[in-house]
């Protein structure tokens, strides 16, 4: 999977948690979850476990706290891919 | 510095299903999902412990400059009379909250005896005044119906 391929499936993913319809249409790699697409911070945690789930990976809690970007998500998503086909 | 945060208690009912598995482990140390399982009303614990940390996260994110989304890293403990205390690396920062049946709110303040001084002001929809930040609150915080304000 590149990295156009994870972004898109990660808009999936977090177009139900945010309500600012612009900014999701905006999305780009700079995009900040709770600054830009004003997620409520709950809901973070949803998009770590959807994350999981649709990637088949697991966000330990060191990834986890990185992942306020569309950037630092899609570089986690990538990485723990990478280790997993490394398996 | 103070923190604050508050929970729109029917809002968070249907924006987030704190049962979905995994959930919990996420973003609560094992105490705190004690805490959680053994509550009376366990909907109001998740809440509370979720308050705590985010209004203790406000200060610990202005005082380090670091930004993170490390919920578990910040450890609740919960006295009486809603009183609390959240740690983080060695920082311990003091908690009042005030429970409702459709709200909860918690200040936080870096010094126990600075909650006492704490003035709140709490905003139900459509009341919300347009021109808060010229009244420079100390820290904000909105969910759903409500807007919360600390001097």
């Amino acid at each position: 999977m590149n990295r156009e391929e994870i972004i898109e499936t990660l808009k999936t993913i977090i177009e139900p948690y945010s309500e600012d319809a612009a900014a999701l249409a905006d999305i780009d790699e700079n995009t900040d979850f709770i600054k830009d697409l004003k997620i409520n911070s709950a809901n973070l945690v949803d998009i770590v476990l959807d994350v999981e789930e649709k990637f088949n990976i697991e966000i330990d809690n060191d990834s986890m706290a990185k992942m306020l970007t569309v950037k630092a998500t899609t570089e986690i998503i990538a990485q723990k891919l990478e280790e997993h086909a490394g398996q | 510095m103070l923190g604050n945060d508050i929970v729109d208690l029917n809002l968070a009912k249907i924006q987030s299903n704190w049962r979905r598995k995994n959930y919990l482990d996420k973003i609560f140390t094992t105490e705190e999902q004690l805490l959680i399982a053994s509550a009376n009303d366990p909907d109001e614990m998740v809440w509370l412990l979720w308050s705590m940390k985010e209004s203790a996260y406000k200060i610990h994110n202005r005082k380090t400059g670091i930004r993170d989304f490390s919920p578990k890293s910040l450890n609740c403990a919960v006295y009486k009379d809603s009183l609390g205390e959240v740690n983080i690396n060695n920082c311990t920062y003091f908690t009042k909250s005030n429970i409702q049946t459709t709200f909860i709110h918690t200040i936080a303040a870096p010094v126990f005896d600075k909650l006492a001084a704490v003035k709140v002001a709490i905003y139900e929809l459509p009341d919300h005044p347009d021109d808060y930040k010229r009244t420079q609150p100390a820290s904000v915080s909105h969910h759903g119906q409500y807007l919360a304000l600390v001097y």
